[in-house]
């Protein structure tokens, strides 16, 4: 229980780190200095002791939806076995409320887009739910051989344990799952060569035309979310990668600190050495990481 | 039982009430106490059967052909009726405050009359224990519900949306007497226990053509694709509180007559699992992606109503499977999903079609194009259709997620089982895809409908609805609400159902299955621990934002458009946008026209299977009967041509015959 709650914190702590480092392993490749690592962190402690600008247009829901979206991604985290060994919050078909969590704040940030009445955040709500609707879809094909593998339900289960060693046996399946998952995080986490951080027009952005109008405490919130939701993808990618049950739960979360950061670094090599796809061709990119995924259920269906 | 009928003969007072007392005003008050008390009544033994799980029974003696009538409860039966009866009620209440105002120029008492008797008569639809009664019931409401839907016969649109659905709702009848003469055939009465205990009607291939047409006159019924095309006509034409029956309730005695028939023949052959699992999945997924594309918003809730039949389905398909390939873990979830997703189901989608109803009424326009910032103007309204359509894409703490979750499992522990049943857990990722497109469209709806600025001048001027309307679409939120956030209350009761239709009760259970059921039990109460760590996290970063904002410019400004300073309602995402880059990726799947112009984008659906299919084929069978037409002479001499010359063919036969 401790150790959980310890390693929740730690986790939340970090997430926002993972930006810098991939946003300085893209400048560092491309010839460039780049912000400091813990930009992030200044971005968020810059926003929060601002003011906020909200649009007129725009109802209650507006205001609630920042906090809302924050709690989704937390709670989301909290069912991820993060020191190795237990979630703090487990049970058979944890997974499913994972996927779920993730997509209520999905839905609340499109409606509070819509809520603006602006057509830059109409288009970016319109493009996230195009995306996320595949993203989940190849999501469910991970969890449907993670289940199939380790013979659990719940992420604990899945990611950890004697079950964890299992999951080593279907290795074939397993290297494809994680290439998979690796393409789905990119998407899901607004990266090239789906969306651009980047980017400075609002015409080719998909997650931050979406929260356009957000500002202050507000933004720093929706931010904080993208930050945890994307950690916890990378979580789920690391624990696939290196069994850690068999460590004492400290030194699993080094490892887990460590892997986070790695996997933060390969997103950062990604994007400096692709370009973004063009809007039309990623559900065909989505298709190709879910058919990976799928092609690794196939082994295991035979 | 004597509750029971006691409530059935209380709505059909509430009926002739409504008769008796025509346009007074106190005639609304009358009938809804009748209509509450009814179901109240009524409602009583089916809640104590699913507490109890012991079944109840009434049976009377018949000297006419068809044998015994015969009533029962059991926990299948108790399920649907809880459902019909709750459902069914806040729907009726709803009506009669939605129709108060059109008292003097309408016969809403008519309406209200013939609600009375569907309710009365669904009751009995899924209590009936003997064939002829069943007919009968089902016949009754399949012809209420045509009277129901053209209620608004002035319309032509609406007579047609009502003939189509008569066509069809006959077409299944006339499957499910075929489906009860084979299986009947053999049996010496017409109970179903008779059919249940005599299998020389399913000998053969016997048990093919039962299951076939079981799935052809129930799943019609269900609105599963490619039978679903009557249904977004009828739900979109009727009044909202009839849509919201229709849609949530009357649907689902096709659910019931598939678990029933299930019930009745036991484990039903693989290929029906598999055809099943494989009509839920294509009913889902054609369904979400046809209801993204509708713009009127009672055809867009309706599509979804083939959508949310296609996850049911899959439940009750995989169910079939896990009983089929003796997995009664997988049978039990599979089954049980299928029973909760019914419930909840019928309440969010009351919920969506009681809001939609009071959109219409306050702005006179069901295209979601013309819409836009209701919120401001509806707040309850709004507050009611967001937690309706949160529940309806299966997002946690509501309802739906619930149902949902249970699905979910019984997929993955199909996949688990290590057989054939294991190909089963590819419904899943489909399952994912639903919720995703289900997501994007009450973004768009609820987006467009209520959000942003008004598109017209009716959005901008439209009222909140009265308390009438709202109260019973806030007691349906209520258990949206109840159930999602606690939702080991209603799991215990709904895998009670589930162990009675997969036939896995006492010892046949095996101790392997309560373990996995008190996992999942297990599971559902911690389900109530996110809901409330959602509740608390969200309040804490809300106050965490307040205090962070206190003594800090909040200032109201235009919304940002680069720099541009005069927004107006036209430069908002128009729902055709919105829906655009999915309308690409599934290409004529989707079923749309495009028109583009300089300054237009707006997409027209079509129906693939009305529009495409069935219509042209229509048209065909109209044409071949043309041609026939010539022999129709209308002259008397010709009709004596014909009579003679069939004698003397038949005469030839007989020779013929007699010779060899």
């Amino acid at each position: 229980m401790f150790s959980s709650l310890a390693s929740l914190l730690t986790f939340l702590a970090i997430a926002p780190l993972l930006q810098g480092v991939a946003t300085r392993t893209k400048s560092a490749l491309t010839g460039r200095r780049g912000p400091p690592v813990l930009q992030p962190y200044a971005d968020l402690w810059k926003l929060a002791r601002r003011g906020t600008v909200v649009s007129a247009t725009t109802t209650w829901i507006f205001r609630l939806v920042p906090p809302a979206v924050a709690a989704c991604a937390v709670i989301a985290a909290t069912l991820l076995p993060l020191d190795g060994h237990a979630a703090l919050l487990r049970f058979s078909g944890d997974a499913i409320a994972f996927v779920y969590l993730l997509a209520l704040g999905r839905f609340l940030l499109a409606l509070a887009a819509l809520d603006t009445g602006s057509s830059f955040e109409g288009m970016g709500a319109s493009r996230e739910v195009t995306v996320a609707a595949f993203v989940e879809m190849g999501f469910f094909v991970v969890l449907g051989v993670l289940s199939l593998a380790t013979g659990e339900l719940s992420l604990t289960g899945m990611l950890t344990g004697t079950t964890g060693d299992r999951l080593w046996s279907a290795a074939p399946s397993l290297v494809m799952v994680v290439l998979g998952l690796f393409a789905l995080l990119l998407a899901e986490s607004a990266r090239v060569p789906v969306d651009d951080p980047a980017t400075h027009l609002e015409l080719t952005m998909i997650h931050e035309v979406m929260v356009l109008d957000q500002s202050g405490p507000d933004l720093a919130l929706v931010l904080f979310a993208s930050a945890a939701k994307f950690a916890a993808y990378a979580a789920i990618l690391v624990s696939l990668l290196v069994p850690r049950s068999s460590m004492p739960w400290p030194l699993a979360l080094g490892v887990l600190v460590a892997g986070l950061t790695g996997v933060a670094v390969a997103v950062g090599v990604v994007e400096s050495t692709m370009a973004r796809l063009r809007l039309p061709k990623v559900p065909l990119y989505l298709a190709g990481a879910t058919a990976l995924a799928g092609f690794g259920l196939v082994l295991l269906l035979r | 039982m004597r509750w029971f009928f006691a409530g059935l003969g209380l709505l059909a007072v509430a009926a002739s009430s409504c008769v008796v007392l025509r346009r007074r005003r106190v005639a609304d008050r009358v009938f809804l106490a009748l209509v509450g008390a009814g179901c109240a009544l009524a409602g009583v033994p089916a809640v104590a059967v699913l507490l109890r799980g012991v079944s109840v029974q009434q049976r009377w003696r018949s000297g006419g052909p068809g044998g015994d009538w015969v009533v029962g409860i059991d926990p299948l039966s108790a399920m649907f009726l809880v459902t019909i009866l709750g459902v069914g009620f806040a729907d009726a209440w709803f009506g009669v405050a939605d129709l108060a105002p059109a008292r003097a120029r309408r016969r809403t008492w008519f309406t209200h009359a013939t609600f009375a008797l569907v309710l009365a008569v669904m009751a009995l639809v899924v209590t009936a224990q003997s064939v002829v009664l069943f007919l009968c019931a089902w016949e009754l409401m399949a012809i209420g519900s045509y009277v129901l839907i053209v209620t608004e016969h002035e319309h032509a649109a609406v007579r047609r949306a009502g003939l189509l659905y008569l066509v069809v709702t006959h077409a299944g009848t006339l499957a499910l007497f075929a489906m009860f003469a084979v299986w009947g055939r053999a049996s010496g009465d017409w109970t179903f226990a008779a059919l249940s205990a005599s299998p020389s009607g399913l000998a053969g291939g016997g048990a093919a053509a039962v299951f076939l047409l079981a799935l052809v006159g129930f799943g019609g019924k269900a609105g599963l694709v490619p039978l679903h095309f009557w249904l977004p006509p009828a739900h979109a034409a009727a009044p909202s509180h009839v849509s919201a029956l229709m849609s949530g309730v009357v649907i689902k005695t096709g659910i019931y007559g598939l678990l029933r028939v299930v019930v009745l023949a036991g484990a039903p052959p693989g290929w029906w699992g598999w055809t099943v699992l494989g009509l839920g999945v294509a009913s889902a997924v054609l369904g979400v992606l046809w209801a993204l594309v509708q713009h009127d918003v009672k055809r867009l809730l309706a599509y979804h109503s083939v959508e949310n039949i296609g996850i049911i389905l899959m439940g009750a398909g995989v169910g079939a499977l896990g009983a089929r390939y003796g997995h009664p873990v997988v049978a039990v979830l599979g089954y049980g999903a299928a029973v909760l997703h019914t419930l909840n189901h019928a309440l969010f989608k009351s919920v969506l079609f009681l809001g939609a109803g009071a959109v219409y009424r306050a702005t006179g326009t069901r295209n979601v194009e013309a819409l836009g910032a209701l919120a401001r103007r509806m707040p309850l309204t709004w507050l009611a259709f967001l937690v309706g359509a949160a529940a309806i894409i299966g997002v946690p703490p509501l309802n739906g997620f619930v149902s949902e979750w249970l699905v979910y499992q019984g997929l993955f522990r199909a996949g688990q089982s290590g057989e054939t049943l294991r190909l089963a857990v590819l419904a899943a990722p489909a399952l994912a895809l639903v919720g995703g497109l289900a997501l994007a469209c009450f973004a768009k709806v609820a987006g467009v409908v209520f959000l942003g600025k008004a598109r017209s001048a009716a959005a901008a001027s439209a009222r909140e609805a009265g308390a009438g309307t709202l109260v019973p679409g806030f007691a349906l939120v209520l258990a949206c609400v109840v159930i999602g956030a606690f939702p080991a209350f209603v799991v215990p009761p709904v895998l009670t159902v589930g162990r009675f239709v997969a036939g896995a009760t006492g010892e046949r259970a095996g101790a392997g299955l309560a373990a996995v059921l008190a996992d999942v039990l297990a599971g559902a109460q911690r389900l109530s621990l996110v809901a409330a760590g959602l509740v608390v996290l969200g309040a804490a970063f809300w106050v965490a934002r307040a205090l962070l904002l206190r003594g800090r410019s909040v200032r109201a400004d235009e919304t940002w458009g680069c720099g541009y300073a005069r927004p107006t309602a036209r430069m908002q995402y128009t729902a055709s946008s919105f829906v655009a880059p999915l309308v690409r990726v599934f290409g004529s799947l989707a079923g749309v026209q495009e028109h583009r112009g300089a300054t237009v984008f707006h997409t027209v659906p079509a129906d693939l299977v009305l529009d495409r299919a069935v219509l042209p084929m229509w048209a065909r069978v109209q044409r071949l009967a043309l041609r026939l037409r010539p022999m129709q002479q209308g002259r008397l001499h010709v009709y004596l041509m014909y009579v003679v010359a069939t004698l003397l063919a038949l005469l030839a036969y007989l020779i013929v015959s007699s010779a060899t």
